[in-house]
């Protein structure tokens, strides 16, 4: 079946929920895909930051065949030695509290935000809230789609679930103001990716946790995308001032197999009790099999350091481009802004056809989250491909 | 009669805003110990394994892999002693008796007016210094524990914090640079 065939397949038979770019990607290795046609392709994607020890790493490989070769699902009405031991290995390698399986990233939002809500009507908070920056991304999913603030205010898929706000990214005083005794919790991306990559400040992070730490409100870090090594240390809390008390992980726990995580501190390890929430196959042996051999690549000091040391190389080769304007993010979560003018959609269609894989979020940035295995070389050949791209655009844009 | 009530209120209210950040910093603390035993443990793992490697390797390799895991093994056992002396900081303010429940970092919360009138007596200390200082030692805490070297946290805290003399935070994190 050629690109053409699937593409008719794809109009006929599913929503049209995406855009898609015109590659059949047929194998992936490491930092490389190969469409239908045999193309290569570098990809400073990674499926969004879901392949982040690099496409088919053999660790997951073996881990998946294995598990699929003795036992695939029971349902969580029975114990399983993978998903108890993915608990351990999540909650001691970061809030030391429990973990709550879901199937994806917007699945184990709304446990965070479950957890939050009865968290806050054990303290007699019977209209609990919840407080965002603008900007941030949190799901698709309703509970995690009103706490999307540039999402939530969608009319044609209202009406939204109550009891949401947000104020403005990285205003530590109109979050103080914002949050008080209805507050439920604080719910944050320590970077935001979706948005364009942009960091939230120590000092609107510090605000966050003080203002919980007043009211008993929890503070919450949706780690989805920052999570699993992406920012040079395996939570992106480590680099930050504060401590969360409840974080979520999903995108790369799997390396590719399905599977999210709402990890708790202590202090809100005990809130949801049987009958509160639930999942058929969330924390199945293959998706907790999966993860725990990723966690075996990524959880790794000299990885993490590489991946902070590439991450320095790449923004350096990116900044002396012409047609960048700023570099923004922490370790291998980058979003390049490009001077204005530049058409950021017409430069990512123009890298994929000259073989790099990269994103656009927002108008004017590009977003890079290459597998945190990629090489100098592979760095260098992308920041390349993207200088060459540049020069054309400005080429076309002076003309 | 509503005077009386309207302290009381607020009494009561300041004493839950002492004991929540009481135990906001108590589990900090303990969250940190916790994480910096497991680091060691690790880092002694690391130690064991880089020294098993060291039978089966060239020896030409070997010197800087044994001292690597010297390193390594120094390194943990300095980020426990500073532990213990965040430790010692922080309880003075908190609870007179160490024990290793967090319960043991709470104290009775004084009576609002005793409260206000040791404050007074206290050195004036901006709250937002304070949280910055905390989330400062915080920061640096978390980024040793997560594998950062001296300098990675230096930068960070003269980024962030624009703290120009980290020596202090940094020495009794990591211990002193020319140890």
């Amino acid at each position: 079946m050629n690109l053409a065939e699937v593409q008719a397949l794809e109009e006929r038979y599913l929503m049209h929920t995406y855009k898609r770019g015109p590659v059949d990607f047929v194998r992936g290795e490491g930092a490389l895909l190969w469409d239908a046609d045999g193309k290569e392709y570098l990809d400073f994607l990674a499926g969004i930051s879901v392949c982040s020890i690099g496409h088919c790493h053999p660790a997951v490989v073996a881990a998946v065949t294995d598990q699929t070769a003795r036992l695939m699902h029971v349902s969580n009405l029975f114990y399983t030695e993978p998903m108890a031991r993915l608990a351990q290995r999540l909650s001691e390698s970061s809030l030391g509290g429990r973990a709550f399986f879901a199937n994806s990233g917007t699945e184990a939002n709304e446990c965070a935000i479950k957890v939050a809500r009865k968290h806050a009507h054990g303290r007699g908070v019977t209209a609990p809230e919840i407080v965002s920056f603008e900007g941030e991304f949190h799901g698709r999913t309703y509970g995690a789609l009103s706490a999307t603030p540039g999402l939530a205010k969608s009319e044609v898929l209202g009406p939204m679930l109550p009891g949401f706000r947000s104020v403005p990214r990285n205003d530590a005083a109109a979050l103080r103001g914002a949050v008080g005794e209805n507050t439920a919790a604080v719910l944050i991306e320590p970077i935001q990716g979706e948005a364009g990559v942009y960091l939230t400040s120590d000092e609107a992070l510090l605000a966050a946790r003080e203002a919980c730490d007043e009211t008993g409100a929890l503070l919450i870090f949706d780690e989805i995308q920052t999570g699993m090594g992406r920012t040079g240390s395996l939570w992106a809390y480590q680099q930050t001032p504060v401590r969360p008390d409840v974080l979520t992980a999903a995108k790369a726990l799997g390396g590719g197999v399905p599977i999210g995580a709402c990890i708790t501190a202590p202090v809100a390890a005990d809130v949801l009790q049987p009958g509160d929430h639930g999942s058929t196959f969330a924390g199945g042996p293959v998706a907790t099999a999966a993860a725990l051999a990723v966690l075996g690549v990524i959880d790794d000091p000299v990885l993490l350091r590489r991946v902070r040391e590439l991450g320095a190389e790449l923004r350096e080769g990116l900044e002396a481009l012409d047609g960048v304007r700023e570099t923004r993010g922490r370790g291998l979560m980058i979003g390049v802004g490009l001077e204005q003018g530049i058409d950021a959609a017409a430069v990512g269609a123009d890298l994929l056809a000259r073989g790099l894989v990269v994103n656009v979020p927002v108008s004017g940035t590009l977003r890079l989250l290459p597998p945190l295995v990629v090489d100098s070389a592979q760095i260098e050949k992308a920041v390349g491909l993207i200088g060459e791209s540049l020069s054309e655009a400005l080429g076309l844009a002076d003309s | 009669m509503r005077r009386s009530s309207l302290e009381t209120s607020t009494s009561e209210r300041l004493a839950a805003i002492v004991t929540a950040a009481e135990e906001a910093a108590a589990k900090v603390i303990d969250d940190a110990e916790a994480e910096g035993r497991r680091y060691l443990s690790d880092a002694q793992a690391e130690a064991d394994r880089i020294v098993a490697e060291r039978l089966s390797a060239p020896a030409g390799l070997t010197d800087s892999l044994i001292a690597q895991a010297e390193a390594i093994r120094r390194q943990s056992e300095r980020l426990l002693d500073s532990l213990a002396q965040a430790r010692a900081e922080f309880e003075p303010d908190l609870a007179p008796a160490p024990a290793a429940s967090r319960g043991s970092h709470l104290t009775a919360v004084a009576p609002v007016e005793e409260q206000a009138e040791a404050e007074e007596k206290a050195e004036p200390n901006p709250p937002g210094d304070r949280q910055n200082h905390a989330g400062a030692r915080l920061l640096a805490t978390q980024m040793a524990v997560s594998g950062s070297s001296r300098e990675e946290i230096d930068s960070r805290l003269r980024n962030g914090f624009e703290i120009d003399d980290t020596d202090a935070i940094l020495d009794a994190i990591l211990g002193p640079e020319d140890d």
